[in-house]
């Protein structure tokens, strides 16, 4: 398009100056002030890479890292494909399409405060009772306080809450699919799972990749439900980096370390999500 | 070119013009002072509240806006980024508060006469915390707590046990409920932080004298250091393991605020809280019945002492532009009046020397500890905030593993040493 | 348009034969379906009257299992948690930050990514989609020090400031969307305006965003859902305390050692009342405009 590109630039650059001041500016800042140890407050000194050196001597640190990634993996796993299939259902022909709709946004919407206190109670009560009746044994001790499946209660609950986000994405994505597409199918007699792989999955690839690489992020940088739910226990087995950050840096008064920590975790973010956007916009060409 | 649709139009300027009119307070009368007090405990608001209106009735000219704040930690913090520090504060006088006073945030009290009327037992302690020079005083104490062991005076007379003196006394003691079927005592693991009342007592009265200055002094130099969390904290382990023997089936799972029902409810004996856990206690069971008495940690009745720590810390901004203002509040709010009702309501202590009698007969068993100075502050205030003490705690309550609770304590002392750099006022 | 083309090719080769339709309802409601979507909603109902029942008790009746009705309803939890949180002003503020930062966002973030995806072709546009969307994997915290102390210097430490600094941070991700959604319009409509005299703005207003309608409001819930529920903005930018949200305000339940839980579900019921609406009045406009969009 060659009219009026004087326009375009009208349109982009005053978003782009507000955004360098709000937000690139601070980032900078925040990076700076990774080579410093200033508390947050006071006086500061310039002690350029001892932070990063000292980070990597963090035996916290390294654990908090090596516990989120568990768990970021795990649950973008299955929130995206509970997400899918969810938002398929809620995209057929079912009957109280909205009250479903509005039901299953629930718990996106729901305060942390909440979630955290009626699943505690929940892992910690109910589903005990129900482990010893039915006879499991790892069920019938709360979940959460058991160092090597807390974390797998911490995705479910994670997952629960924020399936809803990626429902929505999904369903925006499908309904860009044309219904005579499936009409055509059905005509030729395709099965449910032929349809599902030769037509769903191909037209909602790029939805399917965005929403892996924001879940993947997001969850990356869980703080909230994992405070909620085990406050970062038993002893330090589900603490995040997140939360290492907020704890250490704010009101541990670290907080020039913890920027260093921030920095790294920065990295760390962008490459993950570099390799998981470009192994997935591979597999969608291969559609 | 390029405008608006009439419904976002609209919405949009309506927005804006609220935003613009909410963010403009009523102006202050000529020559009428605005105190701007941090406030950071909820359940205290009605009550500062309260006192905020005798206080501007008396006062006429100053106005104070209480600013309860949330999540108190982090905002103190942007407000100090902000240069917004506040004129008046209450903060808990912990790490985090002597952290800040180091940094010299706060103004300095010790002329001021209410500081001469403080116990000189909690003053200590809460300079302890940290302060910006070994000559000033960053904060008064309004109201203390006390760390000791609640217990049930029904359930103690029933089978005939009375407050321990001596360490012997309080195991024999969980012995005799425990055989009587009763639940000794009603442990809440699922909250880490539940672990650390029997720490801080354990370890204040059997870690030798100056324990952290030794600390402090041997700098990164772990290897050659006088004293140690390995090498002095090992009765404290072994003891704190003992009690959490007498956990009841299923604790790991509890927390605290369930462990307040059961309690108040009567379903155990004892109770690892203290003062503070009072009034979630009541609140769970208005009929609850609470008594109290410190933690006998040796066999040496002489040597018991209550672990209290400053809940309620009074101070200014340093740089605060109204000082006069500021000074007359924080001095009302000092006052006996004032404290004497203030640590009635909120089940606390009164760290001043003209406070009437202890009432609360929750409180009693600890009160002549409290007046007497027979105190010693929380070890965990010692601590850089930044070691996850109440989670390595728990990790040793749950597998019982001394070596490891111990080398992680001071694993984590020494790499804080090592990266935080010799600064001028530390 | 290749993958759509490609998907009609293979719904036309997977068999030779035309078969008469079977299987599908197509004209009824496909009622297993209903079904499993009615045991699915119970993951949500089971917690949903959980927090309802608490909401209603005292906290001597809190225990149990958890389940049972309440013993002795009190309704004073709500008047309790209205007058606690000052719940009037703080809706209010509430209201005013995600009104403003919905209908800011929407209006500008489209435009940014409409002048980005039809230009991607040349370098700045370009540089511009990876800046934007690069931030997006910046941490808050690493921000979050540094925006505060500027939005105080530059006076936007009030609720307008807030939805400003909502708006803008929220470019990453909408610029990432709206981008994608806007690139799958074909150019035709817009080289016909062209012709036809159509300024730039002139086409964005009235060809390009009312296409946009689907995005549009799927941008709207999240930014909304963002806004309503976010503490910890809120909690940095803002120094008035009239100015406080709803997650602020809320925050009164919680002291270290006594957590008010009956009266706080009641608060947090309260609020999450009207973000329930809007969505549901919303989410009509994600389906609705995309079928008037597909129908070409």
């Amino acid at each position: 398009m060659t009219h009026s590109s004087k326009a375009f630039y009208w349109m982009a650059v005053p978003a782009l100056l507000l955004f360098v001041t709000l937000h690139t500016i601070p980032a900078l800042t925040g990076v700076f002030f990774s080579l410093t140890d200033y508390a947050g407050y006071g006086k500061w000194t310039f002690v350029g890479l001892e932070n990063y050196f000292s980070l990597f001597k963090d035996d916290r640190v390294l654990s908090s890292y090596s516990f989120t990634f568990l768990f970021a993996v795990t649950t973008t796993i299955i929130v995206n494909v509970l997400a899918l299939a969810i938002a398929m259902l809620l995209n057929a022909k079912i009957r109280f399409q909205t009250a479903f709709r509005g039901i299953f946004f629930i718990p996106n919407v729901l305060a942390i405060l909440i979630i955290g206190y009626v699943f505690n109670f929940i892992f910690s009560n109910s589903l005990p009772l129900l482990g010893q009746w039915a006879g499991i044994e790892w069920l019938s001790t709360s979940i959460l306080a058991n160092e090597d499946l807390a974390w797998l209660g911490i995705v479910a609950v994670s997952a629960w809450q924020s399936i809803a986000f990626s429902v929505i994405l999904y369903l925006a994505g499908l309904q860009t699919i044309p219904a005579d597409l499936y009409e055509a199918a059905d005509l030729d007699g395709a099965g449910y799972w032929r349809q599902f792989r030769s037509i769903t999955f191909p037209m909602i690839g790029a939805f399917f990749t965005i929403n892996m690489v924001l879940a993947l992020k997001g969850f990356l940088q869980a703080f909230d439900q994992i405070v909620a739910l085990t406050g970062g226990g038993p002893g330090t087995s589900t603490e995040s980096v997140a939360m290492v950050i907020f704890r250490g840096g704010f009101q541990g008064g670290e907080y020039g370390y913890q920027m260093a920590n921030s920095v790294v975790y920065l990295l760390v973010i962008v490459a993950v999500s570099v390799i998981q956007l470009r192994t997935l916009q591979r597999k969608e060409a291969d559609f | 070119m390029f405008h608006l649709k009439q419904g976002p139009a609209k919405a949009l300027s309506a927005a804006l013009a609220a935003a613009l009119l909410t963010s403009c307070a009523a102006p202050p009368a000529e020559n009428e002072v605005t105190l701007d007090f941090f406030q950071f405990k909820p359940e205290a608001v009605q009550e500062f509240a309260g006192l905020i209106d005798e206080f501007e009735a008396a006062n006429p000219g100053i106005r104070v806006l209480q600013n309860n704040v949330p999540d108190p930690d982090t905002a103190i913090r942007t407000l100090l980024v902000k240069n917004k520090t506040p004129d008046v504060l209450t903060l808990n006088g912990n790490a985090s508060f002597g952290l800040l006073a180091e940094a010299c945030v706060f103004a300095d009290l010790s002329q001021e006469p209410s500081a001469k009327e403080v116990l000189p037992a909690v003053q200590d302690i809460l300079n302890a915390n940290g302060r910006c020079s070994d000559t000033e005083i960053n904060g008064l104490p309004m109201a203390n707590n006390a760390s000791g062991i609640l217990y049930n005076p029904e359930i103690f007379a029933k089978y005939g046990v009375s407050a321990p003196q001596t360490w012997d006394e309080l195991i024999a003691a969980a012995e005799t409920f425990k055989a009587n079927g009763v639940a000794p005592f009603y442990m809440t693991l699922k909250d880490a932080w539940t672990t650390s009342p029997a720490l801080v007592n354990l370890a204040a009265q059997l870690q030798p004298d100056g324990f952290f200055d030794r600390l402090r002094a041997a700098g990164t130099d772990r290897n050659n250091s006088p004293v140690s969390f390995s090498k002095d904290y090992q009765e404290v382990a072994d003891k704190l393991l003992q009690l959490f023997k007498y956990a009841q089936p299923g604790a790991v799972g509890v927390d605290y605020a369930s462990g307040n029902k059961a309690f108040a409810d009567g379903k155990a004996a004892m109770y690892l809280n203290g003062s503070f856990a009072v009034p979630a206690i009541r609140a769970a069971n208005p009929d609850a019945k609470i008594a109290s008495f410190p933690y006998p940690v040796t066999n040496n009745p002489a040597n018991t002492t209550v672990v209290s720590g400053v809940d309620v810390t009074l101070t200014m901004g340093r740089e605060t532009p109204h000082r006069a203002e500021a000074q007359k509040f924080v001095n009302f709010l000092m006052s006996k009046e004032v404290i004497d009702k203030y640590t009635k309501n909120q089940s606390a202590f009164a760290p001043i020397r003209s406070a009437a009698p202890q009432q609360d007969p929750a409180l009693q068993g600890m009160a002549s500890y409290f007046t007497a100075g027979r105190l010693d502050g929380y070890m965990d205030h010692q601590l850089p905030p930044s070691i996850p003490l109440v989670n390595i705690t728990q990790q040793f309550v749950l597998d019982g593993d001394k070596a490891r609770f111990l080398n992680t304590l001071d694993n984590e002392w020494f790499k804080i040493a090592a990266r935080t750099p010799k600064r001028g006022d530390q | 348009m290749t993958s759509t083309t490609e998907a009609r090719a293979t719904a036309r080769t997977v068999t030779g034969r035309r078969r008469p339709r079977r299987g599908r309802l197509s004209d009824g409601v496909n009622w297993p379906l209903t079904a499993l979507a009615a045991v699915l909603a119970l993951t949500v109902l089971i917690p949903l009257y959980f927090t309802v029942i608490t909401a209603l008790k005292t906290p001597d009746q809190l225990g149990g299992s958890g389940f049972e009705w309440p013993t002795r309803i009190r309704p004073e939890n709500f008047s309790d948690a209205w007058n606690l949180t000052n719940f009037p002003r703080a809706l209010l503020n509430s209201a005013i930050v995600t009104v403003g930062a919905v209908v800011l966002t929407i209006l500008s973030n489209s435009l940014v990514a409409y002048a980005i995806a039809r230009n991607l072709h040349k370098r700045f546009f370009k540089f511009l989609y990876y800046f934007f969307v690069a931030a997006l994997f910046v941490p808050f915290p690493i921000i979050m020090l540094p925006a505060t102390k500027e939005t105080a210097l530059l006076g936007l430490d009030n609720p307008a400031g807030l939805f400003l600094l909502y708006t803008v941070y929220g470019l990453s991700f909408n610029v990432f969307v709206y981008t994608a959604f806007i690139r799958s319009i074909p150019m035709e409509l817009e080289e016909a305006a062209t012709m036809d005299g159509a300024t730039t703005w002139g086409i964005f207003r009235r060809i390009i965003f009312p296409l946009l309608t689907p995005m549009n409001a799927t941008v709207g819930i999240l930014t909304c859902l963002w806004a309503w529920n976010d503490f910890l903005l809120p909690l940095v930018i803002l120094s008035d305390p009239a100015a406080r949200t709803l997650p602020l305000a809320q925050y009164v339940f919680q002291s270290q050692f006594n957590t008010n839980y009956t009266v706080a579900f009641a608060s947090y019921l309260m609020a999450l009342a009207p973000l329930l609406l809007v969505y549901l009045f919303a989410q009509r406009w994600v389906i609705s405009g995309v079928m008037r969009g597909s129908i070409k």
